[in-house]
């Protein structure tokens, strides 16, 4: 039984290396850009970027709080199971409370909401600060990655949105003139200006790939 | 033995607190997510029959002006002044399209197409549910069907503009209204 | 009830909607996984593999259960545990009784239950209200597709490694994404030959 116990455990952070080395070693804006994957699509639109932004912090300061305030009644086995319950519990709290005072943005979001729980951000906190630190600096650290995040989100759509749609929160503020980048709306779009976006920041922070 | 069993414990107080905690939120919201649900759909047909209402009133005036029949599995909605409107759904380009067609009495004449869901290229195929797109089907004609030609180009009473570069969209919006409309049409006069 | 046909549906989710390249998720892999073309296929057919199963797994599970009790609230959380456990489940099997699939299969799976598209599929499967048929269909060529994505983006990087010299900032992530753009630029190119429902 010991034996067993072992392996898995050195499994379990064989497992987080690979998530949390964008967290704790690699620089900051990486591990952003690992966790807006799955929310690359809703940045179309100001809103949207700004509705998830503030899920996602939502999300991540609370579980992080919970998983601190638990940590050491925590059995070390079920510590995923346990992540994923807490993450799993607030975003649904966060959906349905979208779709019932916000009916249009969750509609447009669909199921990109629920997806929040594999953000490898909300796991990466929770295994790599909640779990040993208290709850108080939990919930602050969930706090100011939620921020990282949305900063990223917001850039990508202050661009995105005037461009693609010509609008910004929903009102117009190209110029008449101004025909529509349909392709920013759209997934290409979306990739390429995350690339450039990657592209400037590792210049200017001089982080490079070796 | 101690280890195995705090696991079980801690595990069963945890999907208890979550599920209860998740049931509370179930309760607390479920209502007013159904209201949602109604009023949505209970706008987007007073708005197809162009029967003026105000946010607060939206229930009470459908409920007042609007009369719901089934037949089978369609449903049509009839105003006070015999105008009919039904939902219409089908495959668009990129995923599924639907909204809401009202004929006048005559069930020839279309009052207002509304479109409350699709999926399209955002500003351009998206276009089709614009309501400046939308209002030049105004006083056009279904019988023997819709026909959607080239930009600029319609002149029957039956023929409406497609949407230039957006020719995915337009044919399966032109394909779907006319497959709904002869259905939902069979169906009200059998 | 979606009257889409499951043919369809698995050639739509390869090609018209493929889960990367349009709805853009899974990423997360393709920025850490596909530099090498051996590494993606192991990837690839994993995820499948795995996909279809948790996928055949949630929708009994869905609308057999949760929904007759009206406890659709909580099927965001079963989902993400009958996942883990899927995976975990798959782990052990394969470390018991097929030893060789370890280094082939089983080092991807623990990677495999935070990729957001296993996920995703259950979601969308009930979103969109699929049966079991069109639900199966879905989520194999769902992942199919997506293994296909990162297939191609190992291909490209492989060959990009060997003859072109990327700009400092760009190289690792950023030329992913440049790449994920232009691919998924071409597969914009399929649009219309396929309609979903």
């Amino acid at each position: 039984m010991p034996q067993g116990k072992n392996k898995k455990s050195i499994k379990q952070t064989g497992w987080f290396k690979a998530l949390t080395f964008g967290v704790i070693q690699e620089n900051p804006i990486f591990c952003m850009v690992l966790g807006v994957c799955s929310s690359l699509a809703i940045t179309n639109r100001m809103d949207n970027a700004f509705a998830m932004s503030m899920g996602v912090t939502f999300c991540t300061a609370f579980s992080s709080l919970f998983v601190s305030l638990f940590r050491n009644v925590m059995p070390s086995r079920v510590r995923m199971l346990a992540y994923m319950t807490i993450v799993a519990t607030f975003v649904i709290c966060v959906d349905r409370f979208l779709k019932a005072y916000f009916p249009p943005i969750s509609e447009a979001m669909g199921p990109y909401v629920g997806l929040i729980i594999t953000n490898c951000i909300l796991m990466g906190r929770a295994e790599g600060y909640a779990i040993k630190n208290g709850p108080w600096f939990s919930f602050l650290d969930g706090i100011g990655c939620g921020f990282g995040y949305s900063f990223m989100l917001i850039l990508m759509a202050f661009i995105r949105e005037p461009i693609g749609f010509g609008t910004f929160f929903g009102m117009r503020v190209m110029p008449s003139f101004w025909e529509n980048w349909v392709i920013m709306t759209i997934a290409p779009g979306a990739f390429f200006l995350l690339g450039v976006y990657l592209w400037i920041f590792r210049t200017i922070t001089k982080k490079t790939e070796n | 033995m101690k280890n195995v069993l705090r696991v079980i414990i801690f595990v069963l107080v945890m999907g208890t607190v979550s599920g209860g905690l998740l049931l509370g939120v179930n309760a607390f919201t479920a209502s007013l997510i159904a209201k949602n649900d109604e009023l949505k759909l209970k706008s987007s047909v007073l708005d197809a029959l162009e029967i003026s209402y105000d946010k607060n009133s939206v229930i009470k005036i459908f409920d007042a002006q609007v009369k719901t029949i089934n037949k089978g599995i369609y449903t049509y909605y009839t105003a006070l002044d015999g105008s009919t409107a039904f939902e219409f759904r089908g495959p668009g380009l990129w995923g599924p399209i639907s909204g809401i067609l009202s004929l006048e009495k005559d069930l020839k004449t279309i009052r207002k197409i509304k479109i409350t869901y699709q999926e399209e290229t955002p500003g351009l195929g998206s276009r089709i549910a614009d309501r400046d797109y939308l209002k030049q089907f105004k006083n056009k004609e279904v019988l023997p069907k819709l026909v959607f030609v080239p930009e600029g180009r319609s002149q029957q009473k039956y023929e409406v503009d497609t949407i230039t570069g957006a020719t995915g969209s337009s044919r399966a919006l032109e394909k779907l209204l006319n497959d709904n409309l002869q259905r939902y049409l069979s169906a009200l006069k059998g | 009830m979606n009257p889409t046909n499951p043919l369809v549906l698995f050639i739509a989710s390869i090609f018209t909607h493929n889960i990367a390249l349009v709805y853009i998720l899974g990423m997360c892999p393709f920025i850490v996984i596909s530099k090498n073309l051996k590494t993606a296929t192991g990837m690839g057919l994993s995820i499948i593999f795995v996909v279809t199963l948790t996928a055949v797994i949630n929708w009994p599970i869905y609308w057999k259960i949760l929904v007759p009790a009206h406890a659709e609230i909580v099927s965001y959380l079963i989902f993400i545990i009958v996942i883990a456990a899927t995976v975990q489940l798959l782990e052990m099997i394969i470390e018991k009784f097929f030893p060789p699939l370890q280094s082939s299969f089983g080092i991807f799976l623990p990677l495999i239950t935070v990729n957001c598209i296993v996920l995703a599929v259950s979601l969308f499967m009930v979103l969109r209200k699929y049966d079991f048929i069109q639900t199966v269909f879905y989520s194999a060529g769902t992942s199919a597709g997506w293994s296909l994505a990162i297939i191609l983006m190992a291909a490209i990087k492989e060959k990009l490694a060997l003859v072109s010299d990327i700009p400092e900032g760009l190289r690792g992530p950023g030329i992913t994404m440049i790449i994920a753009g232009l691919m998924a630029l071409a597969f914009t190119g399929f649009a219309g030959i396929i309609t979903l429902q």
